[in-house]
């Protein structure tokens, strides 16, 4: 929109005064926002809907509060909000898309000023003559059109700023699930190890019941098999919990002795009951980020289309003021105003592009809609799914498999079973143990990713399958 | 005796839920009103009221089924039934049996008395009675599909015949005979002699019971009839020690034991403190010369022995079956011995996998009758309880006590507690020095007096023993 201005002559300094006139809207520009101001929307977004507000340390003594408040949530068990919030203070990535922002905030004040008038100075010498040509050249149009781009402008960084929001929320995501993940596989590792204590005193039994001639070699390779696949399983669990302890210190940001940190034991008991959510559709309508954020482009994209209509054939509008001091004579000076003739280029081009931009933005925004409603349909249901089977597992499978063992324990008191058969039992109630250990997992998972679909788009939702039995089968009898 | 109508009237709750078949009270009006069980107690004899006369036996656990006398013909009722049958304090069974109670009641007749049995089927299935051992028209013999149909549910037959011959019998089922008979359905049956038998004698008591067995898990309460050999509980008259009643005589008392065999294996049947006589089996009372003294006898399965003896020594007396599995409960067969195990430091790893693991057997299984107390599964019986008045007897099953008394009344079948014994006649802890091994005459040289003492071979290791496996041909073991 703006075009240099063609070199003419000089304008009088006496007409400098429009300049002048000018100069306090330019003072109006540079007072926009600078510096965190952009990033405070993006921290109550944020707060909002975690309830953790994220910081943007800029000077030594932000940067040492930081590091304080981090200190300070390490030093106890890391749980849930405290990895959360440990994030938001640790992750460079983060802060590097924070100083992003302000990168895009300093723009946003490029586009907003009005553009510097532009102040030419030519000495040209003719002959004898030399003439020296003032000119100032002012793009009139932008000025003209601020009341629209400056919105339009401002939108842009909105749009900027509702993305940075997504990211950040998206990273918590991340951060939730690394810490659920971590903490299951602690759990899980710390349970393997109990088993293989159990199967080693199994193991240890049968060998001390072969070396006094109690059992044959058969009888005892079979209970040393439980030990060693009970060794294998706790160094799988091992890997496992070491892999997601490191998936969760990436997500963290944490490095050198910050990932020496304590996991709490367990992740935290189910609720009694399920979040009932009969309206959650509008809420995702309401609360999503990429829905507002197409809501956004429609807006944008209906404006840019208001804006191109009046100007579509308003291409090029100049206006310039010159003197020409000669060296004799009398000066010249006079106002140019310079625009092109809609002859050939009309703008409906520009139209029609600017229109079919709004309707793309529409049909964007209404499929993000559908598609928005639907996921958060699935990531509901699988949260009630994943809340039942977890309950069903806490209140039915571990129950039953724990009472299958006191009954055996009491068929072990009549001597109607041997300590082996016991041990069976109890092995197939580790199998029950870890069932319910998943399911909870899954829970949280679940109750998390109906969160995350809530704010944006999920994450994909593992679809529930079939898992192997968590009921012992029936020990066999003494026949 | 209980009628039927009042203990219906009281405990009805007990077979409401299993009493399958119902029988029209129409049909019912004409018969002998069938009696009812009194109880797990032994139950006096029943002196006959009407009919010949005759000394009545004594059912172990059980009772005696009361008749009526109708032109001529000692009429008895039996009502096959689903009954509850507590067979040890505790424990209690859901068996099928007759009039109440399994076994059923034992029926007592006379050499010669006519008999009208009349049975009414309260089962879910058809059912007969087979009268085990005794002569009578191939008709009257019982065998569904054979010699009659099955009796249907809800109906009443009738069998009848003269008792023809003295001796011990049973009865039980022949038809759907495995099963009914994995439940319980069996009863005693003793003809008496018609006057002086030469080969019967007086007796001042006379005992019967029947051996059965089941296969009843521990915590649940009907028996598996598919079962073949593996049973859990060895009992007598459905029974299992300490639930069985002791048998007590009166020192000089002559006394028969009649013992019938429904289980699916042998039983050799022991008496302490005396011997006894075979006098009689299923065919009948034996002849006196074919006798000779025992203190175990073999009763075979389907067979009926009769032994007799003078209680003479008084005292408590172990009376068992001596096949050892058989004087325990129920017990796992496939237990691991443990005896010998070293558990150190294993006990607690178990505990935490299983909590409440105790150990147990590392030095044998009595520990499990001084474990008495410990929970078991709801509804069985320890494996080894019984209590004497030294301790743990650590017995079960098919097992009694043989309780001979100088000051017993005659007849009198009352347990009189333990018996008192004079000092010096139990067996004590010895508190001398322990004494010299005595060697034995010729195996080793005594040393001549004065002589030089023969070096001993003090740096010999002592003898080892070696059991050498025998080498080859039992590829197939």
């Amino acid at each position: 929109m703006s075009r240099d201005t063609a070199p003419k002559r000089s304008p009088r300094p006496g007409r400098l005064r429009l300049l002048a006139l000018l100069a306090p809207l330019l003072l109006a520009a540079c007072a926009a926002p600078s510096g965190p101001a952009g990033f405070a929307p993006v921290a109550e977004q944020v707060q909002a809907r975690t309830g953790l507000r994220p910081v943007w340390p800029r000077t030594p003594a932000d940067e040492a509060a930081a590091e304080a408040r981090s200190a300070e949530l390490l030093a106890q068990p890391l749980g849930l909000d405290q990895a959360l919030a440990l994030s938001l203070l640790k992750h460079r990535g983060l802060q590097a898309r924070f100083e992003e922002l302000g990168l895009a905030q300093a723009e946003l004040l490029q586009a907003t000023r009005l553009p510097n008038p532009s102040l030419s100075i030519g000495r040209f010498r003719q002959g004898e003559e030399t003439e020296i040509e003032l000119r100032l050249g002012f793009d009139l149009l932008r000025l003209a059109l601020a009341p629209w781009l400056r919105p339009l402008a401002e939108a842009e960084f909105a749009a900027r700023q509702q993305t940075l929001a997504a990211e950040l929320l998206a990273h918590l995501a991340g951060v939730r699930q690394a810490w659920i993940e971590a903490v299951a596989a602690q759990e899980r590792l710390h349970y393997r190890r109990q088993i293989r204590e159990a199967a080693e005193a199994g193991a240890e039994l049968a060998r001390r019941m072969a070396e006094v001639g109690n059992f044959n070699a058969l009888r005892r390779a079979r209970e040393q098999a439980f030990y060693a696949e009970a060794t294998l399983r706790l160094a799988q669990a091992e890997q496992a919990a070491q892999a997601r302890r490191e998936a969760l210190i990436r997500a963290i940001g944490l490095w050198g002795s910050d990932t020496a940190f304590r996991l709490p034991e367990r992740l935290p008991p189910l609720p009694a009951q399920p979040a009932e959510r009969p309206d959650i559709e509008q809420q995702a309508m309401a609360s999503r980020l990429d829905l507002q954020a197409a809501r956004q482009a429609v807006s944008q994209a209906a404006a840019r289309l208001g804006l191109t209509r009046p100007t579509r054939w308003v291409n090029v509008l100049e206006v310039g003021f010159e003197r020409e001091l000669p060296d004799e004579g009398p000066n010249r000076r006079g106002t140019e105003l310079r625009f092109e003739l809609p002859l050939f280029d009309s703008g409906q081009a520009r139209l029609a592009q600017a229109e079919a931009r709004h309707r793309i933005a529409l049909q964007q925004a209404a499929q993000l809609a559908i598609e928005a409603r639907s996921e958060v349909r699935e990531a509901y249901g699988a949260y009630r799914h994943a809340h039942d089977i977890a309950v069903l597992h806490q209140a039915e499978l571990l129950p039953l498999a724990q009472r299958i063992v006191d009954e055996q324990l009491l068929r072990y008191n009549g001597m109607l079973v041997g300590v082996f058969e016991l041990l069976a039992d109890a092995r197939a109630q580790v199998a029950a143990v870890e069932a319910a250990m998943e399911a909870r997992r899954a829970y949280w998972q679940a109750e998390a990713a109906l969160a995350q679909a809530l704010i944006g788009r999920p994450a994909v939702l593992p679809v529930l399958t079939e898992s192997p039995s968590a009921v012992p089968a029936a020990a066999a009898g003494g026949h | 005796m209980v009628s039927r109508r009042n203990f219906l009237a009281g405990s009805s709750a007990i077979t409401a839920g299993v009493a399958a078949a119902s029988v029209s009270r129409v049909a019912m009006a004409a018969l002998p009103e069938p009696a009812v069980a009194p109880g797990t107690a032994t139950q006096p004899p029943l002196a006959p009221p009407n009919g010949r006369p005759y000394r009545p036996v004594l059912t172990l656990n059980g009772w005696t089924a009361p008749w009526r006398m109708k032109d001529g013909v000692k009429e008895f009722h039996l009502v096959a039934e689903p009954v509850v049958r507590e067979m040890a304090p505790g424990f209690t069974a859901h068996l099928w049996g007759y009039n109440g109670q399994s076994p059923g009641p034992t029926i007592e007749v006379v050499e010669g008395d006519r008999v009208r049995i009349f049975l009414t089927n309260k089962l879910p299935e058809p059912t007969t009675i087979h009268w085990h051992g005794q002569r009578l028209p191939s008709g009257m013999d019982g065998v569904a599909g054979l010699t009659q149909p099955a009796v249907p549910p809800g109906q009443t037959w009738v069998y009848e015949f003269v008792a023809r011959r003295p001796g011990t019998f049973m009865y039980h089922p022949h038809a759907d005979e495995m099963v009914q008979m994995a439940m319980g359905m069996m009863g005693f049956w003793v003809t008496h002699p018609k006057g002086r038998h030469p080969w019967i004698q007086e007796v001042d008591r006379d005992v019967c019971f029947l051996l059965n067995s089941y296969d009843i898990e521990p915590g649940s309460a009907t028996p598996k009839v598919m079962t073949m050999l593996d049973f859990n509980l060895w009992s007598w008259n459905s029974r299992l020690y300490p639930g069985i009643d002791p048998i007590v005589a009166r020192q000089g008392d002559k006394v028969r034991l009649r013992v019938g065999n429904l289980t699916m294996t042998n039983h050799p049947i022991h008496i302490h403190g005396h011997e006894f006589f075979v006098t009689g089996t299923d065919g009948g009372p034996t002849p006196p010369a074919s006798r000779w003294p025992e203190v175990t006898v073999d009763v075979a399965v389907g067979q009926m022995r009769q032994m007799e003896f003078v209680a003479d020594e008084v005292g408590d007396w172990a009376f068992h079956c001596h096949k050892s599995h058989h004087t325990m409960n129920a017990m796992g067969h496939d237990v691991p011995t443990m005896i010998g195990v070293d558990h150190r430091g294993l006990v607690d790893k178990i505990n935490r996998l299983v909590p409440d693991y105790m150990l147990m057997g590392e030095r044998g299984m009595a520990d499990m009758s001084e474990m008495a107390g410990m929970p078991l599964p709801a509804n069985t019986a320890p494996m080894m309880t019984g209590t004497g008045p030294f301790g743990s007897i650590d017995m079960g099953g098919m097992f009694t006590v043989l309780k001979v008394r100088p000051d017993q009344a005659p007849g009198d079948s009352r347990d009189p507690g333990w018996w008192r014994h004079p000092p010096g006649t139990v067996a004590r802890p010895w508190t001398g020095a322990a004494p010299e091994p005595g060697a034995a005459p010729g195996s080793a040289p005594a040393a001549a007096p004065g002589a030089a003492q023969a070096p001993q071979p003090a740096a010999q290791p002592g003898v080892e023993v070696r059991v050498r496996k025998p080498q080859g041909g039992h590829g197939g073991h």
